[in-house]
């Protein structure tokens, strides 16, 4: 029997949990805005109904995001040498020979990853808000037209991170999805993968 | 069915505003309470309630001579719409089959992107935070009716009919340019100016913001590129490298 250790606590697991749902139904009825799609008639209702879902499901990310703060700013922040060498490397995974350097409770990509999600969450979040609140004069245009740009540049930016997310955290990496589920990993996978975070808690 | 239009001729006009009233009274609108401000011109702007306002412009030409102008306003009717572009409900702004920019209260969500997809600053929000603009009667003309202001205007100061027939008249009638021509996909309220369109309070070359065009030919190709380049990216990695397996990890120390 493996020894496990606990990589990621209940908070955790709920909150992220929460991102991702939240971000689903933003991601899909912003498609739908996006596109146009009636065919989303069928899940929302309505144009009307899906906006409603839109604001609030933006609400419940924008909690969610700040609260992932916490977990994971700090170590975020944290790019050391290690780091640049892994970037180097590509994380190992273009290629089965080359072993990726010691890393971190996350990893480089991991971190980057987080960086992106965080600055683009933000700005996506902010102008989300501008669009929603704003009165309907057209003095402030200007700021709504820099915020649609903001809101779509950061939408296109998360499309593809997080389904990219989705897969490493899944397919590519096996064993890594039941963090989400249990918040526990076998202490040999840890090793492999995050040696330094076992060696700093010292099991 | 060929494009209709609306020919405004200014020196035509003789600031009456029956095409003000006529406009409220066939849509429904309320009255609005203003104040003095020392001038005809009445309300100040567009608002929800009002879909065509006549602008009273004081003005001194080259030659010295003070004029009073009085010009239309209200959508233009832009053939490549800003507010259609930018417009996230389907349905809530769209095009007549005579070629006008109507809407659908009930299928607005009150985005207001529209408000900054316009580049004439037309559209208003009313109190329940739905679109309200001129929609260029097309429950009247889709009956063959005229619209509102044109059949009240008793000088000819607006006229309906076909796009291409008011160009002709209006070049025929000695004016070399006719407002609106070719702007935007061509205006669908195109104005018989004398003077620089600019004395009339209009701009000299109305277009979509820049902003609007970008999103429209590259954010938006890039939400479906940037989805489906992930997901082929997985699935690619997947194929040629395949997953970090524990036991090849173990292999490689």
């Amino acid at each position: 029997m493996n020894k496990m250790v606990r990589k990621a606590n209940a908070f955790e697991i709920v909150n992220h949990w929460v991102l991702a749902g939240s971000f689903f139904v933003l991601a899909v009825s912003g498609f739908g805005f996006l596109f146009q799609l009636e065919q989303l008639n069928s899940v929302f209702g309505s144009f009307n109904t899906m906006k409603v879902w839109h604001n609030w499901a933006g609400v419940v990310f924008i909690v969610s995001l700040v609260l992932t703060i916490v977990h994971y700013l700090s170590v975020s922040l944290r790019f050391t040498s290690d780091d640049m060498e892994w970037f180097s490397k590509a994380g190992g995974y273009l290629s089965r020979r080359v072993k990726a350097p010691p890393q971190d409770e996350l990893n480089a990509g991991q971190k980057l990853y987080y960086l992106v999600v965080l600055v683009a969450g933000i700005a996506i979040s902010a102008s989300g808000l501008v669009i929603w609140l704003r009165p309907a004069s057209s003095d402030i245009t200007r700021l709504v037209l820099i915020s649609h740009l903001i809101h779509n540049i950061c939408f296109d930016l998360l499309v593809f991170a997080i389904p990219a997310h989705i897969y490493l955290a899944t397919l590519a990496n096996p064993g890594t999805f039941r963090i989400m589920v249990y918040g526990t990993v076998p202490l040999e996978w840890a090793r492999k993968r995050h040696q330094k975070w076992v060696q700093k808690i010292g099991v | 069915m060929a494009r209709k239009a609306l020919l405004i001729s200014p020196e035509r006009c003789i600031g009456c505003r029956g095409c003000q009233t006529a406009c409220k009274e066939w849509n429904h609108l309320p009255g609005t309470k203003t104040v003095n401000r020392g001038t005809v011109e009445n309300p100040p702007d567009l608002t929800p309630y009002l879909y065509n306002r006549i602008r009273y412009i004081e003005t001194a030409t080259e030659a010295d001579m003070v004029r009073w102008l009085f010009v239309s306003q209200r959508c233009m009717h832009c053939g490549d719409a800003g507010c259609i572009k930018i417009c996230p409900a389907p349905g809530a702004l769209f095009r007549t089959k005579e070629g006008a920019v109507a809407f659908n209260k009930e299928k607005c969500i009150g985005c207001k992107l529209c408000v900054a997809g316009c580049p004439f600053d037309v559209p208003r929000y009313d109190d329940k935070d739905k679109i309200s603009k001129c929609h260029l009667c097309y429950d009247r003309t889709s009956e063959g009716l005229l619209p509102a202001c044109a059949k009240t205007c008793p000088t000819g100061a607006i006229r309906y009919g076909e796009r291409d027939a008011l160009i002709g008249m209006a070049k025929k009638e000695g004016y070399g340019k006719v407002y609106g021509e070719a702007d935007l996909d061509g205006l669908g309220a195109l104005y018989a100016f004398i003077d620089p369109p600019k004395l009339y309070g209009m701009s000299e070359k109305p277009a979509i913001p820049e902003s609007v065009v970008f999103w429209h030919k590259v954010l938006k190709p890039l939400a479906y590129i940037g989805l489906g380049g992930a997901v082929a990216a997985a699935v690619l990695h997947y194929v040629a490298f395949g997953p970090k397996k524990d036991e090849e990890v173990k292999k490689d120390e």
